[in-house]
């Protein structure tokens, strides 16, 4: 089991408005994309017509939504790697973004992934390696510091790929289908490692084929129709493949004395 | 750490980075020091048994020879630039994403095609040397040089405009033959030659190699051509690795993270 500290800091209060209500570090208006091609056989997809959405510190939201519905469209909006059609996205902070794909050099080891990372977050080459570190301990990778990206098994590439996104202590994290791959032990210390952060006030935003955990989140938005809504919980019903195997291992999980009710995200043919 | 030596260590870091990935692939390597020779004799015995031609002073065998180290050279380089942007533009962005400045990171990536270049180079003019002694060594290894220095750029660009590693390699590889062909003064051209990438780069090798010279006229004509494929080449790449750099939609951030570094319409 990957040990797991708190890095309890106090910025949950300076994260509060005088009203103690938390601070909005996360405003999306309007956001429009639609897919196309000046090619007169494609067709033009809208992807997103008008989505809103809000994100106050220490928040935790899910996005759920169908396969094609524009999640990983959203948060590429969000982060700034893609530009909308139209609409506003204003971040207060910091930025973390884990993409659904594993988007790091491949022949670099993971320690050297950081190290570049690092300087793009504009880090000392000290709070790099003290995040990093304490990142691969927690995640349980740290034997693998030396390995290059293309040799590590598909959940470590992606430990890496969401370490990656915690390495500059970001004040708002964007996580797409952050936990594919993931272990059991891993999976659950992902949700410790979340709780930590909210507690911290870093609002995290959280993009999945399905949410099969709602307690975990504040909120659950389904994307449907270019629009984000909020969702009832309808989506569990369309469960794919592999429910059982959730339900056996949201058993054990129980069992273990783990918090509330557990489960698993099934990846998907996306 | 003031902001200029931010900007180095960037630059370094970004450097190393994209020279470890580079270097760390042992068959790539292997083809890079392997086929610069092995080009350089095809060109030379393919073309030992051509008959001399009246309006060219060169003997085909070291016609040849020329003509293989310049064409290893510079397609070798573009297939590099090609690749290197290709295989790694979803990272590219990003790491630009996280706040690694665009312009650094194209400079970075350019100064390792260019230092694998010139070991191809190298090679290319070691293996010239067993049938030619060039007049003026040095001046024949910055001639190659700016030739892998200018295909290095139009692989980049090709790597920008089309990333698709089929694609961009069957447009580098017919562009890179044909101009090997049309810039070596062998073949009558209608003054076609004179817009393919190598037009000045080739005249200015053979005359290094052969005469020992560096004709001005066709060093201003090389060193022009390369200055305005890097502007073209950073345009595309820039758009290639930038983030939300189109459209309407704005993002604003009120901190120092990623967004605020994107350029764009990022605000």
């Amino acid at each position: 089991m990957p040990n797991i500290e708190n890095r309890g800091d106090g910025l949950e209060s300076e994260r509060r408005s005088t009203d103690g209500e938390s601070e909005v570090v996360l405003q999306a208006d309007g956001l429009a994309k639609a897919y196309g091609s000046s090619l007169p056989f494609r067709e033009r997809v809208e992807v997103l017509t008008g989505t809103d959405l809000t994100v106050r510190a220490g928040e935790l939201v899910g996005v759920v939504g169908a396969n094609g519905s524009g999640k990983s469209t959203l948060l590429r909006i969000l982060v700034g790697d893609l530009a909308a059609d139209d609409g506003t996205v204003r971040v207060s902070g910091r930025v973390g973004w884990c993409p659904q794909e594993t988007r790091l050099y491949d022949r670099l080891t993971v320690r050297e992934t950081f190290a570049l990372f690092g300087e793009a977050y504009g880090l000392d080459d000290e709070v790099v390696a003290e995040a990093r570190d304490r990142l691969a301990d927690r995640l349980d990778f740290e034997r693998y510091l030396d390995r290059r990206i293309d040799r590590l098994s598909g959940g470590n590439r992606q430990k890496v790929n969401l370490a990656v996104a915690l390495l500059h202590d970001p004040d708002v994290l964007v996580l797409d289908e952050p936990y594919t791959g993931f272990d059991w032990e891993t999976y659950l210390a992902f949700w410790e490692l979340t709780d930590d952060l909210r507690d911290r006030g870093t609002a995290i935003v959280i993009v999945s084929h399905f949410v099969e955990e709602r307690e975990r989140f504040d909120r659950v938005l389904e994307l449907a129709d270019g629009e984000l809504h909020a969702d009832d919980g309808a989506e569990t019903d369309a469960r794919p493949e592999g429910t059982e195997v959730a339900a056996s291992r949201r058993e054990a999980a129980t069992d273990g004395g783990t918090r509330g009710t557990t489960g698993v995200r099934f990846d998907d043919d996306r | 750490m003031t902001t200029a030596d931010r900007a180095v260590a960037r630059f370094g870091v970004g450097l190393r980075s994209t020279l470890l990935a580079a270097l760390r692939s042992p068959t790539a390597l292997a083809l890079l020091v392997a086929l610069p020779p092995l080009v350089v004799v095809g060109y030379a015995e393919a073309m030992a048994g051509f008959p001399r031609l009246p309006f060219v002073e060169t003997v085909p065998k070291t016609a040849g020879r020329l003509n293989g180290a310049l064409f290893a050279t510079a397609f070798l380089a573009g297939l590099l630039g090609l690749f290197q942007v290709v295989s790694a533009a979803r990272a590219d962005r990003r790491l630009v994403v996280a706040g690694y400045p665009r312009a650094t990171l194209f400079v970075a990536r350019l100064t390792s095609v260019l230092v694998v270049v010139a070991v191809a180079a190298a090679l290319s003019l070691a293996t010239l040397w067993f049938g030619v002694a060039p007049e003026a060594p040095l001046a024949a290894f910055g001639s190659l040089l700016l030739a892998g220095l200018t295909y290095g750029l139009v692989g980049v660009l090709v790597g920008s405009v089309l990333p698709r590693e089929l694609e961009g390699s069957l447009v580098l590889v017919t562009l890179a033959d044909m101009d090997a062909i049309l810039s070596s003064g062998l073949v009558e051209t209608k003054g076609l030659a004179s817009f393919t990438p190598l037009h000045a780069a080739n005249p200015l090798f053979r005359a290094a190699v052969l005469d020992g010279t560096l004709p001005s006229d066709e060093l201003r004509a090389g060193l022009a051509t390369v200055a305005g494929l890097a502007v073209l080449t950073a345009v595309a790449y820039l758009r290639l690795v930038g983030t939300a750099g189109s459209g309407d939609g704005t993002v604003e951030s009120a901190g120092d993270g990623p967004a605020a570094d994107t350029g764009g319409d990022v605000r």
